[in-house]
């Protein structure tokens, strides 16, 4: 045994400088890829959003300081998209979570189809956003539609979904969270399951009710989890393009013209690639400030309990 | 409730109570049912794509909506053989497969490092993948769309395999860290004994092993790659394009109605691959899913 161990430690030693040159082996292929197609375009963008842009050449030309930033902070366009952007988070997120957790709930209750139903969950999951858009534009038309028509058996005048202002975000809400909510609700239901079972009980015999239950037990130990849920859903739906593209496009008027949407069509529509990389930075830095504080308050929910 | 009722009765707070348990009974029912219906309600979208997708031109524009009509397949024929559907498909099967091998291999191994090699600011490292999560593509789009444009290799599929794995390795790298975490060290430690290098330890026990986390990270990689839009719309023109460009195209002519026959041909052929492999894996990618959210 003496000679066993003897014989480990001197291999671990070995072990540990082969792995100084190892760990590199193993970091290489990631890194290399990830600097060529994440860091350097990302300096770049940084530079021509400094810079002038010569649309004969197609490159940044001569460094003009913190132009593009201040002509973009006075464009009015650019704080509506930044607005619709916030307003479609502040529905859609609370929304797609609430209901996440709520359906995972019914979906946790044991019976034999369970594993099938969470199955069959996972299917909107993987539409395409555009996909998903493409089926609700088909259902939610304003003349041939099946949702207006059985709005229309209660006695519901047709609705306008993606023409009206302030219904067409509703829609967009709508689409994303058909998308989005089965994916936050198979990870609380895998969540859920995970809690302890004999606090449960224990809270049961206690005589303690649902609700008692749900508010000091139940929520208090899920809290992590929905924080991390949060952080998840908020880091795809900040990149909410593809559904506005292909149904609103923005409109009606610049009602729905979230900020990625706006960029997009400022630089390759618009060819104004100075401007439009300033308001990519911008979204960056916000987007990754808010990331921060999400992920640090996470942290402090987890740390609490 | 339970405050209304609990004086009626002599003990109500043992949980054998019958009060109780009838209505434990129902609210399991209700959960039950409950479930069905939400599930129910949340395939039905779909059921109507599936339906539009098989009806002739006159069924799709009628009220009310028709649930019952002859079956064709004139949509799907009309799809997959006019307009070049099918070669977007395939460059997107391409596409999707060489950017997740690719993240794969890369992101595998760099998750191992993090998860395993006692490497000097790995929680930094593991830090920034996730903040890497958080740069909005269209923070990358313009370079990437000069720099392509400047190497004259737009419109082709390795320029979108590589865009993608800008997103796409640091999920990898995140999903399979957290799978190489849970498993015990002593794994390669014993392959090293015999000789075996770090790498050789990872590809010959580590990989082996790992293949059911890999299969489903795969999966996962596939399905982001699949339905991305941003970089195909602007990194590709014509021969390289992927169906997500097509889609978003047919679906801002429908205005008038015209081709949602042919949208929702397209539409299901889209999502069946998918589905498929998501429910061949389905309980890995749910485990997946709920580390990858989780373990921060």
């Amino acid at each position: 045994m003496a000679v066993q161990s003897l014989d480990t430690r001197r291999l671990r030693t070995r072990t540990r400088a082969k792995d100084v040159a190892g760990r590199w082996v193993f970091l290489l292929p990631a890194t290399l890829l990830l600097v060529a197609v994440l860091a350097y375009p990302l300096l770049y963008t940084l530079q021509i959003s400094f810079s002038a842009f010569d649309l004969g050449t197609f490159a940044p030309s001569e460094w003009v300081g913190a132009d593009n930033y201040s002509r973009v902070l006075r464009d009015e366009a650019f704080h509506n998209s930044l607005t619709v952007t916030g307003i479609y988070l502040v529905m859609a997120l609370p929304l797609q979570i609430l209901l996440g957790f709520g359906i995972a709930f019914l979906l946790n209750a044991e019976w034999r189809g369970r594993g099938v139903i969470r199955g069959l969950f996972l299917i909107p999951m993987v539409v395409a956003p555009v996909v998903s858009g493409g089926v609700w534009k088909i259902m939610l038309d304003p003349l041939w539609g099946i949702v207006n028509w059985l709005l229309g058996l209660f006695g519901v005048s047709a609705i306008d979904w993606f023409g009206s202002s302030g219904v067409a975000m509703i829609s967009i809400v709508i689409i994303d969270t058909w998308r989005s909510v089965p994916f936050v609700v198979l990870i609380a239901a895998a969540a859920m399951l995970s809690l302890p079972k004999d606090v449960f009980e224990a809270a049961s015999v206690d005589g303690a009710n649902w609700w008692h239950t749900l508010k000091s037990i139940t929520l208090p130990m899920l809290a992590p989890i929905i924080a991390a849920t949060f952080v998840v859903r908020w880091l795809g739906a900040v990149k909410m393009f593809d559904v506005v593209l292909s149904t609103t496009n923005g409109g009606p008027g610049q009602d729905t013209n979230v900020v990625n949407l706006y960029i997009y069509r400022q630089a390759f529509q618009l060819l104004q690639f100075s401007t439009s990389s300033a308001m990519a930075m911008i979204v960056l830095v916000i987007t990754m400030a808010l990331t921060f504080v999400f992920l640090w308050s996470s942290k402090k929910m987890e740390d609490r309990l | 409730m339970t405050t209304l009722e609990a004086p009626l009765t002599a003990q109500p707070r043992k949980p054998d109570n019958p009060r109780r348990k009838r209505r434990s009974a129902a609210a399991h029912r209700f959960r039950v049912w409950g479930g069905v219906a939400t599930c129910i309600l949340f395939l039905l979208p779909l059921v109507w794509m599936l339906l539009t997708s098989f009806k002739f031109q006159r069924d799709i524009f009628s009220v009310p909506p028709k649930v019952l009509f002859e079956p064709t397949l004139t949509q799907y024929v009309d799809v997959l053989t006019r307009g070049g559907f099918a070669g977007q498909m395939l460059n997107t099967v391409i596409v999707a497969v060489g950017a997740s091998v690719l993240s794969l291999l890369a992101g595998a191994m760099a998750g191992y490092a993090l998860a395993r090699l006692n490497i000097r600011g790995a929680g930094t490292i593991g830090a920034l993948i996730l903040v890497s999560r958080g740069v909005p593509p269209i923070a990358l789009a313009v370079p990437m769309f000069l720099v392509a444009r400047s190497l004259g290799v737009t419109d082709t599929h390795i320029v979108l395999i590589l865009a993608y794995c800008s997103f796409i390795i640091p999920y990898v790298m995140w999903l399979m860290r957290g799978f190489f975490l849970s498993l015990p060290k002593e794994l390669e430690e014993s392959a090293m004994l015999d000789g075996c290098s770090r790498l050789g330890a990872f590809f010959r026990i580590i990989v082996p092993i790992s293949l059911p986390g890999l299969l489903s990270t795969f999966i996962f990689s596939i399905i982001l790659a699949w339905e991305e839009l941003l970089f195909a719309l602007i990194l590709t023109n014509r021969s390289a394009t992927t169906f997500p460009v097509a889609i978003a195209g047919m679906v801002g002519d429908t205005e008038s109605g015209a081709n949602w026959g042919a949208l929702a041909a397209a539409g299901m052929v889209t999502v069946i691959p998918v589905v498929i492999l998501s429910l061949l894996v389905q309980k890995w990618l749910i485990r997946g899913l709920a580390e990858g959210a989780t373990k921060g």
